[in-house]
């Protein structure tokens, strides 16, 4: 105590130490998932089969998806202060999921926002999706057989005869346009995991790899990181940051409006877009078209392929048909018109293939062109002219 | 520091000291309690109470004059009419932004710049006081005041709520329903959350009432303090920033309202807080008690 009598400007070391403790614990609370060097080397192979062979009672987990995608920010689904729980606003910033998952039969997903809540149950062949901020619900009663198995990644039916002939099949499959390779292990929510690394072999394309970690007790991806080839970060990164292996309690899954709310019922036919939230969509499967809601004139036609293609399409009329039916936030007109608007800020580029607009991403561009066409692709805007001047 | 100071501090740091006075005494709370009278007597603390006590039942009434539509209005302000309880949550996401930070201004200007205003502080450290338990004292008084600041909100707000609307089931953010016994108690950890919150926010103030004998001033800063946190907040190009943000993390008390509830990020809050309260009470005991008192 007498060195803080007789010098009193030392007793500023207290809060400069509490700053720096402080300051190392957060340092080290990110850095110290270091994964465990004596996991023995698994195949690109090995990991698929052992995917494939993963037998997962259920898990429930906290999901942070985060996106650097370049994109304008666009507020589709009105105010979005502080982290939005609305299901439209998922283009652009971090958003946080709580998943719970016990079988095919159950999952619920809830988009967490910070007052608000948006949820997608499924339980059997119940689907309900909540909104807490407009109190609404909606129920689909889906076909005995599940149509879409949600998260999980199993495709019943034409599933090869064993799971080694499955991964030799899928890597065969990508092995032209794709270079798969093991590139050592990582920690992932507190689990240690193997990545996998995907990297496309044609350099034009905007994505440089696809890293995706897989558990190593449990075989299940848990976490995607899509890197660009224009920025250090991950452009697209979605993964646990806190899994549970246990089996949900069944009262997760139950789901009763309750009362006060707007109850819709819901038919199949408009199906809600809220579901295929998931990232697993391999890319070069050429599958690019929303399924059941494209109209035989909007069918995209696909110019190049693997990582390289570029989807040329024409827009319908009603633009805001296109992707977001039946998402809770704004009738289709508002929504056609908040897309002109933002149209209108994009820059211009005119060429051979007509003028237009063009939204340059980390991972992707857009040219809408004034003549009605899209084109995407996961390739820088040069790609995308000449796959429109092709047309 | 003398004997006699380690003596009335409660704690024998030295073990030399412990054995000149082997018969210690016990924590006294005479000095927070004299503290605490007077921040309970003062009227413009009295005042901000009522303030922020009708902010609640204006609203609970507004909503019983015409009930509003869902979406429409502040968060939680259309829950209100399926149970009473809403009428506090509502309330207090209203008042967390403002209201409550400069209840807490108020209440911190005063802790140590109001003394020295008002002559009071050399008398107090010459009673005598240790400086350090003064501030102890202090700060503790004001982790106080939080929680009375939040129930001043939260209990006329629950009151007035279920006389007009009455104590159905609760919905949850996930939309499931829990019991109103169970809802109490979300309620309970939701005004200790906020107050923990404010208790972050108090230690700032404590700091900054350390640095000036001018209690408005102090009360103006650290309201300038709470408003630039909330703009580096709504800057999203600043997102790294934001996790260390004290404000950033009021708003997660939304997790203790769904079903199950959600513990991560309120535990990152109480955490943030606690770092808040740690560092800036350092710095308030490290000026405060190399400082001249000269009024």
């Amino acid at each position: 105590m007498s060195l803080f009598t007789d010098h009193p400007r030392t007793r500023w070391a207290a809060p400069a130490a509490a700053v720096a403790v402080i300051g190392a614990v957060a340092l080290t609370a990110n850095h110290v998932a270091s994964a465990d060097p004596s996991l023995p080397s698994r195949s690109a192979a090995q990991l698929l089969v052992d995917v494939q062979q993963a037998n997962l009672k259920g898990l429930s987990g906290t999901v942070v998806q985060t996106s650097n995608l370049g994109l304008p920010d666009i507020n589709l689904g009105g105010s979005t202060q502080g982290g939005s729980s609305s299901l439209t606003s998922l283009v652009s910033g971090t958003h946080t999921w709580r998943v719970w998952l016990a079988g095919p039969q159950q999952q619920r997903l809830a988009l967490v926002g910070s007052l608000g809540e948006s949820d997608v149950i499924r339980n059997g062949r119940d689907l309900w999706v909540w909104s807490s901020k407009d109190k609404t619900a909606t129920h689909t009663m889906l076909p005995a057989e599940g149509a879409k198995p949600g998260a999980a990644s199993t495709t019943p039916g034409q599933l090869p005869k064993t799971p080694q002939e499955a991964a030799q099949l899928a890597l065969s499959a990508i092995e032209p346009t794709t270079s798969v390779e093991t590139s050592g292990a990582s920690v992932v929510a507190g689990q240690q995991s193997y990545d996998l690394v995907l990297k496309p072999k044609d350099t034009a394309s905007l994505v440089a790899s696809v890293r995706i970690s897989l558990d190593t007790v449990h075989h299940v991806p848990l976490r995607v990181q899509v890197f660009s080839t224009k920025t250090a970060n991950p452009a697209f990164e979605v993964g646990f940051t806190h899994v549970d292996f246990a089996k949900p309690a069944a009262r997760q899954f139950a789901f009763n409006a309750p009362p006060g709310t707007k109850v819709t019922q819901s038919t199949l036919g408009s199906d809600v877009g809220g579901t295929n939230g998931t990232a697993s969509r391999a890319p070069g499967t050429a599958s690019e078209a929303k399924p059941g809601s494209a109209p035989a004139d909007t069918e995209p036609k696909v110019v190049g392929a693997g990582w390289t293609a570029v989807a040329v399409a024409n827009l319908p009329k009603d633009t805001a048909g296109a992707t977001k039916s039946g998402a809770p936030g704004g009738t289709a007109s508002e929504v056609t018109g908040q897309l002109q608007r933002v149209l209108g800020l994009l820059p211009k580029a005119t060429g051979s293939w007509g003028t237009g607009r063009v939204l340059e991403g980390t991972l992707f561009t857009v040219v809408i062109t004034d003549d009605g066409r899209v084109a995407i692709g996961a390739v820088g805007p040069e790609r995308v002219y000449a796959a429109l001047a092709s047309k | 520091m003398s004997v006699a100071e380690a003596e009335l501090a409660g704690t024998s740091h030295a073990p030399g000291i412990a054995a000149l006075h082997p018969r210690r005494r016990r924590l006294s709370t005479r000095l927070l309690r004299s503290e605490l009278r007077i921040i309970a007597g003062r009227r413009r603390n009295q005042a901000g109470l009522l303030v922020l006590a009708a902010v609640p039942i204006v609203m609970a009434i507004a909503v019983k004059m015409s009930t509003p539509r869902a979406g429409e209005g502040p968060d939680f302000l259309s829950s209100i009419t399926s149970n009473g309880l809403f009428v506090p949550l509502a309330a207090l996401s209203v008042e967390m932004a403002m209201f409550l930070p400069l209840a807490m201004s108020m209440l911190s200007g005063d802790a140590i710049a109001g003394e020295a205003n008002l002559g009071t502080l050399r008398y107090l450290l010459t009673v005598p006081v240790n400086r350090t338990r003064l501030l102890l004292v202090k700060f503790a008084s004001l982790c106080i005041g939080a929680v009375w600041g939040i129930a001043a909100v939260a209990l006329p707000g629950a009151a007035i709520g279920i006389a007009l609307f009455g104590t159905g089931p609760l919905t949850t953010l996930s939309g499931s329903q829990i019991g109103f016994g169970a809802a109490v108690w979300r309620l309970v950890l939701v005004i200790l959350y906020l107050a923990a919150g404010l208790a972050g926010l108090a230690a700032v103030g404590l700091f900054i009432s350390t640095l000036t004998e001018v209690p408005i001033a102090a009360a103006i800063a650290l309201m300038v303090f709470t408003i630039l946190s909330w703009i580096l907040d709504s800057v999203p190009q600043l997102g790294w920033l934001h996790p260390w943000l004290l404000v950033d993390h009021w708003l997660a008390f939304g997790d203790l309202l769904r079903d199950p509830m959600a513990g991560g990020e309120i535990g990152r809050g109480l955490l943030t807080a606690a770092g808040y309260a740690v560092v800036f009470w350092l710095a308030a005991w490290a000026r405060f008690a190399g400082k001249d008192i000269t009024s």
